[in-house]
This record gives C-alpha cells, sequence and structure tokens, in this order.
C-alpha cells in the first residue's frame, strides 16, 4: 500500500474516532444491556414467579384482562417464554399516552402485579433512540453505526501486521504503547463481531431512513404500500360485529400451518370485528429470521398471509437475519454472553482509541520553558466524564431498581429511576472538567460501579430473599452477572495505572525503540 | 475563480465529496439497482438496494476521501453519479418490463 493512501486511511480512522466515539461509547455500552432486556426486565420484577409452563390458555388470559378492564380491540399478546414465564397482554395507544398492560400467571390465571421499575426499558431505549424522539435518535444510532463501519474497515487496512498485532501487549512500557497496544488488541480479537454488530446496527438504525428510497425505485414513492408488500396487509376495520374465534384454536392452527415458527408476538387487530386479523410473528427455529409471520381472520379463520423469509431470495435471507444476528436470537446464553463481552470490547477499543488520538497529539507537547503542557484536553474530559459516567450511571440504576423498593414508591419508582439515572451521568460528565486528576477519576468511577452491583445482590437479597446461592433459572445468570461485572471492575480499577508512566529515561527507551514505536512515529510525523 | 478551484481543490472539499457527494452517489446507485435488479420479485428487488446502499456508501466514501485532491474526488463521484440518475430517470419514466 502506498504511504500516502495508509496515510489517509490512519487518519481517516482516527477523526471517524474522534468525532462518534463518544456517540458510539453510548451506543455499544447500553447495547449490553439492552441485549439483555427480556432477562433483565425478568429480573427486576422480583414477583416474578420462576415458572414452568406446560400449557397456556390464552382465552382465558384474555377473559381475565377483559374482567381488568382491558376493552381494546386492537393489542399484542405475548405468550409466557422460556425466560418469562408470564403472559402479557398490551395496548400500545397511538399518542404518547403510557401503554395498557395486563400481566397473567399462566398456571392459576392471576393476574400479578406490574413491576415498578422500568430499568430494563430505560437502558434499551437508550441503547435504540438515546431517549431522542423518533425516528431521530433512532437515525442518530444507524449513523454512529455507519461511522463504526467506515472506522472498522480504515482500521483493518492500516493494521497490515496483524498476526503480530494479535498477542502483543507490552504493559511495562510506556503509556502510550500500552493504549496502542490494548487498541489493536481489542480491534483484533472482536473484530468479526463488532462488524457484525455495526452493519446490522447500521441497518436497523437507517432502515426508516432509506424506505422511502426504496419505495420511490419499487413503489412510487408508496411507503405504505412498501410496508405491506414486505409485512403483509392490514386490517380494515369495518365496525361491524363478528364473533372472533378461540384464540387457542389459532395456536395450534398455527402450529400445523407453520411449525417451525418460535412464536413471540400475537397481533390482534379489530377483535369482534368482521374485518380483524390475528397476526403470528416470531423466529424461526433451525434458520437466521425474526420476520416470520402468518395471518388470518378473526372472523372466519381464513389465512390471509403468509411471511417467511426463508424461502425467499437471498436478500430477503439476508435482512431478516439482521435483528437475530445484532440481538442473538440464536444460539443459547452463552453465545449472548460471548457478544457481551465483544461490545464492552468495542468500548474499550473506542475508549483507547480517544486516549490514544490525545495522547499523539498532545503527549508529548512542551511549552517554551521546557515544562509539559496540561494533560487535560477537554476531549478527554468529555470522554470519561460521558464513558466513566454512563458505566456509574447504568449501575446506579441497576441497584436502584431493588434498593428504592424499600420506600414502597409504586410507579414512582419509575420517575425516581429516571432521576437518578440522568442525574448521576451529568454530574459525571461534569465533574472531570471540575476535579483535573483523570486518573484518580478513572479509579473512582470503576471502584464506584464495582460496589454499585455488589450493593444490587445484597439488595435483591436482603429485600427480595433472592440470594445468589438461592437462586435459579435467569435470575440466577442476571446475578451471577453482576458479580462478574463487579469482579471485572475491581480488577480493572487494580489494574489501570495510578500515574501516567513516562517512558524510563532517554538511555533506556533508545534500546527498546520497537518498529512498531518508529511506525508510529513516521505516521505523527507524516501527520 | 483561482480562489474556487483552490476551494474545491482542498481537504475540506474532498471530505465534504467523500460525505456529501458519496450519498448522493449512494442513493442514486441505490434507486437504480433497485430497478433494475433481475432476481427474484420486487420485495426481492427492495432488500437488494437496501443491503447494497450501505456497501455503496462505505465504497464511495472512501474512493473519494482517498482521492489525490478535493477536484478529483468530486470528479470520481460525479462519474457515479451522472450514470446512475440518466439510468435512474430512464427507468422511472419508461421502465423495460
Amino acid at each position: 500500500m502506498q504511504q500516502s493512501t495508509h496515510k489517509t486511511l490512519y487518519n481517516t480512522h482516527g477523526w471517524i474516532g474522534i468525532i462518534s466515539g463518544i456517540l458510539l461509547f453510548i451506543v455499544t455500552f447500553s447495547g449490553i444491556p439492552a441485549l439483555f432486556e427480556e432477562e433483565l426486565s425478568h429480573w427486576q420484577s422480583a414477583n416474578n414467579p420462576v415458572l414452568n409452563v406446560q400449557q397456556q390458555d390464552l382465552d382465558k388470559a384474555l377473559l381475565t384482562a377483559q374482567a381488568q378492564g382491558f376493552d381494546h380491540s386492537t393489542f399484542f399478546i405475548q405468550p409466557a417464554s422460556e425466560v418469562d414465564g408470564n403472559i402479557y397482554i398490551a395496548h400500545y395507544p397511538e399518542d404518547e399516552t403510557p401503554a395498557h398492560i395486563v400481566k397473567i400467571n399462566p398456571n392459576n390465571g392471576q393476574v400479578l402485579p406490574e413491576a415498578n421499575s422500568d430499568m430494563a426499558e430505560l437502558l434499551g431505549h437508550l441503547h435504540t433512540d438515546l431517549h431522542l424522539p423518533h425516528p431521530w435518535g433512532r437515525y442518530l444510532v444507524g449513523f454512529a453505526g455507519m461511522a463504526m463501519l467506515l472506522a472498522i474497515i480504515a482500521g483493518i487496512f492500516i493494521h497490515l501486521k496483524w498476526r503480530k498485532e494479535f498477542v502483543m501487549l507490552r504493559p511495562k512500557r510506556s503509556w502510550r504503547l500500552l493504549l496502542t497496544d490494548q487498541h489493536k488488541l481489542l480491534g483484533l480479537w472482536s473484530l468479526p463481531f463488532t462488524l457484525i454488530l455495526a452493519f446490522s446496527g447500521t441497518i436497523l438504525g437507517l432502515l426508516g431512513l432509506i424506505s422511502p428510497i426504496l419505495a420511490v425505485a419499487a413503489f412510487n414513492g408508496d411507503v405504505p404500500k412498501a410496508t405491506e408488500a414486505v409485512l403483509g396487509p392490514v386490517a380494515t376495520i369495518t365496525q361491524e360485529y363478528a364473533p372472533s374465534q378461540s384464540i387457542n384454536d389459532f395456536v395450534l392452527k398455527q402450529r400445523h400451518d407453520m411449525p417451525n415458527i418460535e412464536m413471540d408476538f400475537i397481533f390482534i387487530d379489530g377483535l369482534n370485528d368482521k374485518g380483524g386479523f390475528i397476526k403470528f410473528s416470531g423466529n424461526h427455529k433451525s434458520k437466521l429470521s425474526n420476520l416470520e409471520s402468518i395471518t388470518y381472520k378473526l372472523a372466519s379463520g381464513d389465512q390471509v398471509h403468509r411471511g417467511s423469509f426463508v424461502e425467499k431470495g437471498p436478500f430477503q435471507r439476508i435482512f431478516a437475519a439482521v435483528t437475530p444476528l445484532h440481538y442473538v436470537l440464536y444460539g443459547n446464553g452463552w453465545l449472548k454472553l460471548l457478544y457481551a463481552l465483544s461490545a464492552l470490547a468495542a468500548c474499550g477499543l473506542i475508549v483507547s482509541g480517544n486516549m490514544l488520538w490525545l495522547e499523539r497529539r498532545h503527549g508529548g507537547k512542551r511549552n517554551a520553558d521546557h515544562t509539559k503542557v496540561a494533560k487535560n484536553h477537554w476531549l478527554g474530559q468529555l470522554t470519561l466524564g460521558t464513558c466513566g459516567g454512563l458505566v456509574v450511571a447504568t449501575t446506579a440504576v441497576i441497584a436502584a431498581s431493588q434498593v428504592l423498593r424499600i420506600f414502597n414508591l409504586g410507579h414512582q419508582q419509575v420517575q425516581w429511576e429516571q432521576a437518578l439515572f440522568w442525574g448521576t451521568w451529568v454530574g459525571l460528565i461534569v465533574l472531570p472538567f471540575v476535579y483535573h486528576n483523570s486518573f484518580k477519576l478513572s479509579h473512582f468511577m470503576m471502584r464506584a460501579s464495582g460496589l454499585l452491583l455488589l450493593v444490587t445482590l445484597l439488595a435483591d437479597g436482603l429485600i427480595n430473599g433472592r440470594w445468589l446461592w438461592h437462586s435459579q433459572g435467569w435470575v440466577f445468570n442476571m446475578q451471577c452477572g453482576f458479580l462478574i461485572s463487579a469482579l471485572l471492575c475491581f480488577y480493572l480499577d487494580f489494574k489501570i495505572p495510578h500515574v501516567r508512566e513516562e517512558k524510563a529515561s532517554k538511555s533506556a527507551t533508545k534500546n527498546l525503540v520497537t518498529t512498531e514505536e518508529q511506525d508510529n512515529r513516521d505516521l505523527d510525523s507524516v501527520a | 475563480m483561482n480562489g474556487v478551484k483552490e476551494k474545491l481543490r482542498s481537504t475540506t472539499s474532498r471530505i465534504i465529496a467523500a460525505l456529501l457527494g458519496g450519498l448522493i452517489c449512494t442513493v442514486a446507485l441505490t434507486i437504480a439497482i433497485t430497478l433494475v435488479w433481475p432476481f427474484g420479485d420486487t420485495v426481492e428487488k427492495i432488500f437488494a438496494g437496501g443491503t447494497f446502499f450501505f456497501i455503496f456508501w462505505a465504497a464511495l466514501f472512501y474512493w473519494a476521501i482517498l482521492a489525490p485532491r478535493g477536484t478529483r474526488a468530486w470528479l470520481r463521484m460525479l462519474s457515479i453519479l451522472i450514470p446512475a440518475m440518466a439510468l435512474d430517470a430512464m427507468m422511472l419514466i419508461a421502465p423495460l418490463t
């Protein structure tokens, strides 16, 4: 590769990282709880019984919900799953008013109290929409994914000595070399996963933006028509009464017609209406697709539409695989763990990239009197505050989801959790600009996060009686996850240097100059 | 005139060509590929366009950014944009089928 091409790619890689790095960290780090959103949601509701569901009577569940005042004709049913053994019947209004959700125990048909905590949703929504108005947040996440993709592409081409870099970590040398090695090591080892996450995330984020472009080409700009062609028809409500058939019978019919669907959601549009539809959607049991669906008429039971992407062309299969690949809707819990570790590695990659950029530009600069210039660049402070602050705020809200139960706040707990999350994060974003010892602050954040996760486990045991050694199922898995994360925080606190390690001495350094350092210097001089 | 030339040749111009020019070209190329994709039904064409969108965007971004000068970057983008737009116009006005 020509040196000018290498230099351009190198600079592009750096600038993309600097411009989008902090946003990318927010999206990537919040992706870890988002990956376990269902499991976290199950864990945060301490009153969720661990169930072994044999059979679900959805008709009975709907009657129970209706007896509780659930009088909507358009709603979703989420049958009991392996993670959460409860049936959820939910109506999401078209305006911004809160959803009406009824949670039912499938074994005895009892209505369970609604969860007071909304921690899982809070963290999940940060990943998908950054808590910005829809669809702008989603687009921003998509653009962040695209930036990540571009940075990865340049990163692949500029790191030509990848065989050597796969195993190179020199912790005893300079701070800058440690950052360089860490950045390359994390990047190389997590490359397949970060590439998958970036590509699938970009598609998920920007699909809404490119849909009109595609609709222009294929449907003269008619987006609803294009959507219908992809996802199937929607019900036409006639207001004419026609009793709907049994949901349980429809479930049996769906299992017969599409036995390979792992049913996740049932959408009922127009209950007891002549034009009403019932749509089953879910994942394919053996292939990568979460867009499998079948739709029937509620009154007559006739099949209206059958959407199976695995039977279609290669590009439809690619799109059907995007969500399963991004959210690990295939494989088992161990694969999810591997994804989570890769996302964590990507977070380390982003932070080390930002620090490296700052180090290369400001690390060795001296004032006119040959004293070192201050190391606290605003970008470094912002990176520390935003990235470290998000980690602490996340662990704080996880701990709060259990600790706040002591105060019996009811539905107000959600507001308290949100206030705590945003308050902690904003406070920690400001802190590095006030307190300038970045190393001390990093250690404080690591310790605080580890302690908050331990507090979570303690609170779960004391308040809910769910001690780690008595837990089972996904509650046990989540608690193990918190414990391991706490230990990781303490390990990082132990390993991260307390001061910036300068090169030992000029003579020693001279002997230790490696090709790597030379490369870096060459590139710096070129830059 | 010289000032404009200088501006067009600059690194900023190259970056704008990569970001903005690349995106415009991507849109034009995506529409073209969706219109002319010969395999599968309409939905398959849509998804072919959707997949290629991101590949085109990344490829065009780097093609522009790796140009030696801003003017060359814009020329590269135009060399894609003009035929793609001509194809789009032709296919939208008088489709083959």
